[in-house]
């Protein structure tokens, strides 16, 4: 049996942003609009105290892949959009997705609209990408700053052959590397990276070693371990999801 | 009406309809497809070369799909960031694909200049823009009158001798003016005054016990940033960490002791600690020495007789104690500086306790003042008090990097008389005059002021500049009085600005160059150093460049070169050519592309020629060179300067700085006046003996505190590529990664305690202001910054740049301010180093 984990070392952890700016450009994500972030992976920042004796912490956060996953129960297409994995991913395939933008209503992790950021302790996992909209509008764009001088967003998407032109390509049955309008999304793990043997990219690209992913229930791997070795928290227990993202340490001293 | 769509799909879904209802694509097209396994990432490769987001500069690999520049990584070789880049690595994708570059070749037609003036740029080609140029530098030449031409150069790789110092030289221009002081010259000028190295230091993290970080945030800034990420988590549970800085950084949160100093007083906060370290018997005894008897004589506000003591690695602690540090108790430092006593002293015995190994890492917030200089010199002087100056988890000087030097002797035969006599004329930043003695490593105008070419341009002084090169650079909107600056640029006849993006300094440009992005886009290579590794990493084109763009430092001056040939002035073209030929081959380069491959492969030869072991990483050969992309050295050697080796004049590390001294009386002298009216010239406050130690000077504030009651505080993002990643729509989304910001905005951080008085809350809108200008931003009510203080990280303010970075590109409007408008402009004149730091920009806050 697998049940994929990710635990998060907040000692080790310094809120940098190289993972969630990391996973932008691993999974193409669109820059946000119409209140949809389209940050599979974020942050929220706690400020504690009166100075002198403030307290900081941040708290980085992405899909829980909960095994017990509202968004999974509130899927109403059939066979479902969002479910689960038999490795306890849960997925989403892009094709059978009709936008109801159910899941997010359900997720206690998302948000239909976020106005503000991690600073206020918004953010959302799932995202929708507005119907008829231009998933990168920053590349659908052909003003020319300077006319006849500057560049425009078509331009250059056109000229690197890709939008965004930094487009990352890969391929998994269920979800594109781009996604289309009219459809949620999340982070998927990086399955389409985990099939192959590596590990999700904001794991691989933590500068601090402070994410560390795994089979939970093989008390062989570094998940595992950890998870004997310290008191895990989540976010909101008091819903009972049963987050499979895990987190360890204290931020701070 | 998004709600109601939705209730309207789930009502379709129940109804089975929605496939028919919503007319989508049937998906059955896709289904096809993407059916069966998992085909994982498209293929690609990872490709060298170099970051230049910050002073960092990692070696890093880039991921290549199609010829497209997808992700970011560090380079796997690397000892120094291990393989992982910060946030600015990934970042840097928006600035290659940014959609606002220049693609081609520019030329201003509307003679006005100045902000907000559209200069009407219309499009050229390559000859017409390099007619132009090479056109009016003969011009220049003809009228006798090469020094008129200057070289604005802003971040670099070491290619820069060609455009910086071989192409101005044989010019004839003694004008190339470096962004160096804009940096933290003073931060250098308190490890050479003390430790004989003007340089930046390198930290044992590693090893540490105690990490004293002083005016900085490693984890987000200043040269070892993807290193100290790795380490800090390990840092905290095998060490203290105490942080100095008026507002809560990323450091602090995690570390043990935050102290909140009130902005530019760092001296007082660092002699007391020593007062503590001395008179508690807690300094490092092997480095500094003791009393010969072992009894302590250092008591508070008591002189001590020189000849009780015997140093070891050191120089005048004694001096330093009776001048300096013997009346600084802890209770006097709080009341100067606002940090508690307590704490001052539990901090110092901390050091005490866990010395040597005790990192101390002084930044630019600590330094960069009007009064600086000392404030530098004297949390440095800590360093050496607990003996991790050069130490075992302490900071480190560096290994060196074998690379060759510019050909010096070939460059001058190609001098003319004219370029010999004029390229030794006064430079336009009036380094080493009285008022400016910009004492780098020792000398009178050793270093550039970069801020003072503001004034050198609109007085004139020592000439006027006809016609300014700059690139890599945006010093209108970098430094520190950016409407000084606008007046200085108005004033230039012919500016040509090769660069990215259409920035502030563009938008005083007469001929524009499209520049290649750092790091996806042109060769280079640079030095750095992390983790006790010197590394030599290469820059390297990993995709095709994007537009016309053209690598600044190499082909820009060939290209000119080749022109200035044609009107017949062949001396840049025969002395470039002469000066880099293949050195496999040697073969001279007959075109710009060549002359760039041959030039970097001159530099580098030593680390892949085999001609001699220099140690470190084994390269073999050009190809190989390419393909890793970087050299490490060997670790650097613990205790290299101790015995002896400081390059200081005493040969030890100075308390009682004989080099300072001798470089003030060295400048003193070259004009005829005592070192008193030298340090009253610029506008310090010593006078006699007290000059030459680090000590206490009352900051300077510009404004009286009556009417700016607030100090404001200056820093860097942690998504600051320097002052280029603000036209990238990520920096926004992310500004919340910087502790107490917000994304999507530009946050001055104000404590509850100081907004409720102002009746500011958060999210409002409010004007500041101070003598250098005004601006709008919004408030943050925040606990983690000092009351009394205000603060707001540097980057965003831009009105040109981009459609991102401005509000309005078109009518120039800036989004959010410029911090380097609301800091006056100043300088601190002993380094040279501009004075953005120490609160000597006093504002007032308004509700808008």
């Amino acid at each position: 049996m697998t049940q994929y984990a990710m635990i998060i070392d907040l000692r080790k952890c310094v809120g940098c942003g190289a993972c969630a700016l990391a996973c932008k450009t691993e999974n193409n994500t669109a820059l946000r609009s119409n209140g949809q972030t389209h940050n599979w992976a974020d942050f929220i920042h706690e400020t504690t105290g009166k100075f002198p004796k403030t307290g900081y912490k941040t708290t980085p956060v992405l899909c829980n892949h909960c095994s017990n996953a509202p968004c999974v129960d509130a899927c109403p297409v059939e066979p479902k959009a969002m479910f689960k994995t038999k490795d306890g991913i849960t997925m989403h395939n892009d094709e059978r997705c009709i936008g109801c933008r159910a899941c997010q209503e359900a997720c206690p992790y998302s948000m239909d609209e976020v106005k503000r950021d991690g600073a206020y302790g918004e953010y959302s996992v799932i995202s929708y990408n507005e119907e008829g909209e231009p998933y990168q509008a920053l590349f659908s764009d052909s003003k020319e700053l300077i006319p006849g001088c500057t560049t425009s967003g078509t331009h250059i998407a056109r000229a690197a052959g890709a939008t965004p032109p930094h487009l990352t390509r890969y391929g998994h049955p269920e979800y594109d590397d781009t996604r289309r309008s009219g459809i949620v999304e999340k982070c998927y793990f990086c399955d389409h990276r985990v099939k192959k043997g590596d590990q999700p990219y904001c794991v691989e690209s933590c500068p601090a070693g402070a994410r560390i992913f795994g089979n939970i229930r093989d008390s062989g791997s570094t998940v595992a371990k950890l998870l004997k070795k310290h008191k895990p928290s989540v976010l909101k227990p008091e819903a009972g999801t049963q987050p499979n993202v895990l987190y360890i340490g204290e931020y701070g001293t | 009406m998004k709600i109601k769509r939705r209730d309207f799909l789930k009502l379709s879904v129940a109804t089975g309809a929605a496939a028919t209802v919503l007319g989508k694509p049937t998906l059955n097209a896709f289904a096809a497809a993407k059916s069966g396994a998992v085909a994982g990432e498209a293929a690609g490769q990872w490709k060298p070369s170099t970051c230049q987001g910050c002073t960092t500069w990692c070696p890093v690999e880039v991921f290549v799909q199609d010829g497209r520049a997808v992700k970011v990584r560090g380079n796997q070789h690397s000892k120094q960031n291990d393989g992982f880049v910060c946030p600015r690595g990934h970042l840097s994708l928006q600035q290659i694909y940014d959609p606002d570059r220049i693609k081609r070749p520019m030329k201003r037609t509307n003679p006005k200049k100045g902000r907000g003036v559209d200069p009407h740029f219309v499009p050229i080609s390559w000859d017409e823009a390099l007619n132009t140029i090479a056109d009016k530098m003969m011009d220049l030449r003809n009228a006798g009158e090469p020094e008129k031409y200057c070289l604005m150069r802003g971040r670099y790789t070491y290619l820069r001798d060609v455009i910086y110092d071989a192409m101005p030289k044989i010019f004839g221009s003694p004008n190339n003016i470096s962004h160096s002081s804009m940096c933290a010259e003073s931060e250098k000028f308190g490890a050479y005054y003390t430790e004989g190295k003007w340089a930046y230091r390198d930290y044992d993290l590693d090893k540490t016990k105690y990490l004293l970080v002083w005016g900085c945030d490693p984890v987000s800034s200043n040269r070892l940033v993807p290193s100290a990420i790795k380490r800090l988590g390990n840092v905290i549970d095998q060490a203290t960490v105490a942080v100095v800085d008026p507002k809560l950084n990323n450091t602090a949160a995690k570390g043990h002791e935050w102290l909140p100093i009130k902005p530019g007083t760092d001296a007082a906060a660092a002699l007391a600690i020593a007062h503590v370290l001395l008179s508690e018997g807690l300094w490092f005894k092997g480095f500094v020495g003791d009393f010969t008897d072992g009894k302590n004589r250092f008591k508070a506000g008591q002189k001590v007789d020189e000849s009780t003591f015997a140093e070891k690695e050191t120089n005048g602690v004694i001096k330093w104690w009776n001048l300096a540090v013997k009346d600084m108790t802890p209770a006097k430092a709080e009341a100067l500086c606002d940090v508690p006593a307590d704490q001052l002293i539990r901090v110092a015995r901390g050091m005490g306790k866990a010395a040597p190994a005790v990192c101390v890492m002084m930044g630019p917030g600590a330094a960069m003042h009007v009064r600086g200089g000392y404030n530098a010199m004297s949390v440095h002087a800590l360093a050496g008090l607990v003996g991790g100056c050069d130490n075992e988890g302490g900071s480190l000087q560096t290994a060196k990097i074998p690379v060759n030097k510019m050909p010096k002797d070939i460059l001058e035969k190609y001098q003319d008389d004219l370029a010999k006599k004029h390229s030794k004329m006064p430079k336009i930043d009036q380094r080493g005059t009285l008022a400016i003695p910009a004492l780098a490593k020792g000398k009178s105008g050793g270093g550039v002021c970069a801020n003072n070419v503001a004034n050198g341009i609109l007085n004139k002084d020592p000439y006027e500049l006809k016609m300014v090169v700059g690139y890599m650079n945006n010093f209108v909107f970098s430094n520190n009085g950016t409407e000084r600056w606008e007046k200085a640029l108005e004033q230039i006849d012919f500016l040509v600005h090769i660069t990215t993006n259409a920035a502030e300094f563009t938008m005083f440009a007469d001929i524009v160059l499209p520049g290649a992005i750092s790091k996806y886009e042109k060769y280079g290579f640079i030095k750095t150093k992390a983790n006790r590794y010197a590394t030599c990493s290469l820059l390297q084109p990993v995709v095709e460049p994007m537009w016309e763009s053209i690598n600044d430092e190499t082909e820009f001056p060939f290209r000119i070169a080749e022109k200035l040939k044609e009107r017949g002035f062949a001396n840049l073209y025969d002395g470039l050519r002469a000066m880099y030929p293949d050195p496999e081959t040697g073969k001279k380069a007959n075109t710009a592309k060549e002359f760039t491959e041959y030039t970097l492969k001159y530099y580098t030869a030593p680390l892949w020629d085999g001609k001699k072991d220099v140690g470190g990483d084994k390269i073999s050969g050009w190809q190989e060179m390419l393909e890793r992309g970087m050299w490490n050295s060997k670790p650097y050697k613990y205790r290299s300067q101790w015995g002896g080796k400081f390059k200081t004049v005493s040969k030890k590390f100075e308390f009682y700085s004989e080099t300072l001294k001798k470089a003030l009386k060295g400048h003193a002298k070259k004009h005829n006046v005592s070192v008193d009216t030298v340090m009253a010239k610029s506008n310090y406050t010593a006078r006699g003996e007290l000059a030459f130690v680090p000590h206490y000077e009352e900051p300077f504030r510009n404004g009286d505190m009556k009417k700016y009651p607030f100090t404001f505080v200056d820093y860097k993002s942690r998504l600051n590529r320097e002052g280029r990643s603000q036209n990238a729509p990520w920096y926004y989304e992310f500004k919340h990664v910087d502790p107490g910001d917000v994304g999507n905005q530009d946050s001055l951080k104000i404590n509850p305690v100081d907004a409720k008085k102002l009746g500011i809350r958060d999210g409002d809108q409010v004007r500041i202001t101070s003598m250098g200008g005004s601006g709008v931003c919004t408030a943050r009510l925040w606990e983690g910054i000092k009351p009394g203080t205000v603060a707001k990280s540097f980057g965003q303010g831009h009105w040109a740049t981009g459609d991102t970075a401005a509000a309005d590109f078109k009518n120039g409007v800036e989004r959010g301010f410029n911090n380097n408008t609301i800091i006056p402009w100043d300088i601190d004149r002993l380094s040279g180093s501009n004075a953005r730091n120490g609160g000597q920009a006093v504002v007032n806050i308004k509700k808008v």
